[in-house]
This record gives structure tokens, C-alpha cells and sequence, in this order.
């Protein structure tokens, strides 16, 4: 395996809290400042700076200059597709296993 | 990437029992079905697709796709431990890995200038191809 995976960098990076929250928002708005994005986070412009840094690191985000501003917006590939993907069918099975229990438990309940 | 969601389930029934229960419509959606056999039907709201395996009852496995989305793999295990029976679900796209693989290689047969795929397979990533099968 290569030193620096990819997949690594991606599960890195979005192993902090602040920056998943960061690139939800980010892809709710498409296109971002630091500055706009500072202001709906409860962090400083600086720290989103930061972890928009890691973010571009593991290649999930992008930047494109508009004047004096520097525009973030969200890079989709692979690797945070797979990602969603992942939350996704996480998220249904944790349904479907929890009404398989409770299918199972009226059973206990009603023998 | 191999993209393969992982989840588990301890429940205090026998393996048998949580198999009969499978077959029941609920868990898997409202109006949800699945046949307990090799190619039985699997219908679960948006999703369809048919069995692969049934080995009553410790296995069951079936492929299933929502819509127009790529199909996946889904593989529940149901092991006997001392508190009862541990579920342990796996759904994975292996067709994807093998879309995706499948680039690989053929970038690797184009950088070796078409020496053919055999000599190729292993030279980018240690010959991923062997985890398909």
C-alpha cells in the first residue's frame, strides 16, 4: 500500500466533527468564502481556513478565485461518493436491524 | 476504496428462529418480501432483486437494487453464540470494485503499451483482482 492513501486522507479528514459539519454545509451551498462559512459555524474564519486546508489536502474540496475572495466548493469523486454511500446504507441498516428486534422482542413478548 | 458497509444485531433467539423471522414481512419495509430459497424474490420498497444463497440458518445471501442505482450485495450471517444468535449484516458493491479495478488495468495496459493483461494485473496495486472471487 502506498504511504499516502487516499482513502486514508478522506477518513482523516473527515474524522473531526467541525469539518463534517463544514462540508455538509458546504455542499448545502455549493459555493463558499471562508468568511460566509465562518458565519453559519461556530468557529472563527481562521479555523475554518484550517480545515478547508485539510479538506483540499484529501482532495474533497476545491478553491477558485472571484476577485479579492477565494471560493471553496465541494470536489464529488469517487472517494466522497463512496462516503455518502456509505452513511447512507449505514443509516438504513441501523432501521432494519433495530425492527428486526422488535419484531423479534413482540414475539418474546406475545410466547 | 472497497466500499462495504458493516452491521450486527445480538439478539437471545436461536438461529433458527431469527431465520423464520426473516422471512416475515416488517424488518425489511412495510410491504417487503423475500423468498428464503436460491433465486427467490426479494422486494423491499424501492429495492428488488433475487437470492443467492440460503443456508437455513446460518446464511442468506441476496443482491438487491433501488431504482436505476448500481445493484449491491447483501449478506447476513447468523451465529450461534453463548447470549443467543449474533446478525451480522454486509452489503458491498462488488461490481463497482470490479468497474473501478477494471480502469485500473486497463490504464496499466495502456502505460505498458498493450503487453498484454496477464503481464499487467498485479503491477499497479498487487493484484486487486483476486479479491473479486
Amino acid at each position: 500500500m502506498p504511504a499516502a492513501d487516499p482513502a486514508d486522507a478522506v477518513f482523516s479528514a473527515l474524522s473531526d466533527g467541525t469539518r463534517r459539519d463544514l462540508f455538509a454545509l458546504l455542499g448545502r451551498r455549493g459555493e463558499a468564502s471562508a468568511t460566509d462559512l465562518a458565519r453559519e459555524l461556530p468557529v472563527t474564519r481562521q479555523a475554518v481556513q484550517k480545515h478547508l486546508g485539510t479538506l483540499a489536502g484529501a482532495g474533497l474540496v476545491a478553491t477558485r478565485r472571484s476577485g479579492r475572495e477565494v471560493l471553496y466548493h465541494p470536489t464529488p469523486g469517487p472517494m466522497s461518493e463512496a462516503l455518502a454511500w456509505m452513511a447512507e446504507v449505514g443509516g438504513e441498516w441501523d432501521d432494519r436491524l433495530a425492527a428486526l428486534d422488535r419484531q423479534l422482542e413482540r414475539r418474546r413478548a406475545g410466547a | 476504496m472497497d466500499k462495504a458497509v458493516e452491521r450486527e444485531l445480538i439478539v437471545p433467539e436461536t438461529p433458527e428462529e431469527v431465520w423464520r423471522s426473516l422471512a416475515e414481512p416488517g424488518w425489511l419495509g412495510d410491504d417487503a418480501q423475500i423468498e428464503l430459497c436460491p433465486a427467490g424474490a426479494v422486494r423491499a420498497g424501492e429495492h428488488s432483486g433475487f437470492v443467492e444463497e440460503a443456508d437455513e440458518p446460518r446464511r442468506l445471501v441476496f443482491w438487491w437494487s433501488a431504482r436505476d442505482e448500481e445493484a449491491s450485495r447483501v449478506e447476513l450471517d447468523l451465529e450461534e453464540t453463548d447470549e443467543g444468535t449474533r446478525v451480522r449484516v454486509t452489503e458491498s458493491r462488488p461490481l463497482e470494485i470490479l468497474s473501478v479495478r477494471g480502469r485500473d488495468l486497463a490504464v496499466e495496459l495502456d502505460l505498458a503499451g498493450g503487453s498484454g493483461p496477464v503481464a499487467s494485473a498485479g503491477a499497479g496495486g498487487g493484484g486487486q483482482l483476486v479479491m473479486i472471487g
